[in-house]
């Protein structure tokens, strides 16, 4: 599998972080889940975690669309409809600006709160917002509602992978797959 | 972890002072702790003072007075500040074995700019508030140091526990009196300020950084 896109298929890296920013971000869900049940200590370690992950998401985010604009990128199928490419172009425009604003508004509500962010307790990132009560509850509420859209988009784009698979039976699926091949 | 934040505020000192009669006008929350004082500390600095004057006593300008405390927490420096300090200094120049430093902060005005931390900084683990109101810095005397500069030497008490420690500290002249600054760090469980779960310092470390900056009003003695 070659390193790079070809206008066929993704190269390995393109592959790695698509795959790697979904592990993450269900990783991102199950870690904020479990937090919101814990108290003191615990929840404070389960939060930097959190930002940690979140911050590995951002920094991926800014080298994956990095990676994009210098390679090329596979084209869809000839026969895919119109209707079909709008929708896609849209979901991975959304899904390409989540994995920037969910780290960002996240990081937002940590410095809202005084509570300035390392990552895994290495470096110490500086504070993006002065700390205010309101602005705490502006981003926090933001990270909520674009989690939603984010389980929305992804939701969609996943029944799009499928139908490509499964329906049109094109490699629109298994070109993206860890060990896809393609004919 | 926020528990550093006792450990500033204790830093300030308290002026020993026991010795005179001005002292009856001072504060009564400032002049408690030096009157707590062991008489032991209080006499020599009585001797060493000519009786033809007090030295100058100063008093805490609270609005333009901050006690702030940095500590780690989850691999950041987090910080926050006292808002209620009270601070009376008794200065000589020439005379700082008679000169002290009395310092007295309120640990429930305690802000890191996060109720949830501030209530946990306030809770028995920690620095225990219903318990222990205050944290005192009480200085006998103030000294010299090596590089020039001035140390007050005194003992800070957080909680129940109180050590030894030399506070650091410039003294600059303002029209109304003096400005004074300094840094220094403690151990926050040096103190106690950490039990339970607080004692591990794996989330909140144990170093505390503590920065002063006092103004200072001369007042009539």
């Amino acid at each position: 599998m070659p390193f790079r896109n070809t206008t066929r298929s993704w190269g390995s890296l393109s592959k790695a972080f698509h795959w790697l920013i979904v592990l993450l971000i269900i990783n991102q869900w199950w870690i904020a889940s479990r937090a919101d049940e814990l108290k003191g200590l615990a929840k404070l370690e389960a939060l930097a975690w959190h930002k940690s992950f979140g911050l590995t998401i951002l920094m991926l985010a800014v080298l994956r669309l990095l990676w994009r604009l210098v390679n090329p990128t596979p084209d869809l199928t000839v026969e895919t409809r119109r209707w079909e490419r709008v929708l896609a172009r849209i979901s991975h425009v959304l899904l390409y600006a989540l994995i920037f604003a969910m780290p960002l508004t996240g990081w937002m509500m940590s410095s809202a709160k005084n509570y300035p962010v390392s990552w895994f307790k290495m470096f110490q990132f500086p504070d993006l917002v002065t700390p205010a009560e309101q602005t705490f509850h502006q981003m926090h509420d933001l990270h909520h509602l674009l989690f939603g859209v984010l389980v929305g988009v992804a939701l969609l784009h996943v029944a799009g992978a499928l139908k490509h698979h499964f329906i049109d039976k094109n490699d629109v699926l298994r070109r993206m797959l860890p060990f896809g091949k393609v004919e | 972890m926020t528990n550093y934040l006792a450990i500033l505020g204790a830093t300030l000192s308290l002026f020993a002072a026991a010795c005179h009669a001005s002292q009856d006008t001072a504060k009564p929350a400032a002049v408690k702790p030096a009157a707590a004082a062991p008489a032991s500390a209080a006499t020599p600095a009585a001797a060493a003072t000519p009786a033809t004057g007090a030295p100058p006593r100063y008093t805490q300008n609270a609005a333009k007075s901050s006690l702030k405390f940095t500590f780690e927490q989850a691999g950041a420096a987090a910080s926050g500040n006292f808002k209620k300090f009270t601070t009376v200094l008794i200065y000589d120049e020439k005379n700082l074995a008679a000169s002290s430093l009395n310092v007295r902060v309120e640990i429930a005005s305690v802000d890191t700019q996060e109720p949830e931390r501030d209530a946990m900084l306030k809770d028995a683990d920690l620095f225990n508030a219903a318990k222990y109101p205050a944290a005192t810095f009480v200085a006998s005397s103030l000294a010299k140091r090596a590089d020039g500069g001035l140390e007050a030497v005194g003992k800070l008490t957080i909680r129940d526990t109180t050590h030894d420690l030399r506070l650091p500290l410039t003294l600059k002249p303002t029209p109304d009196g003096l400005e004074l600054s300094g840094k220094t760090a403690i151990k926050r469980l040096d103190y106690g300020v950490g039990q339970g779960e607080m004692k591990a310092t794996d989330s909140v470390g144990d170093e505390v950084k503590i920065e002063y900056a006092v103004s200072l009003v001369r007042s009539r003695s």
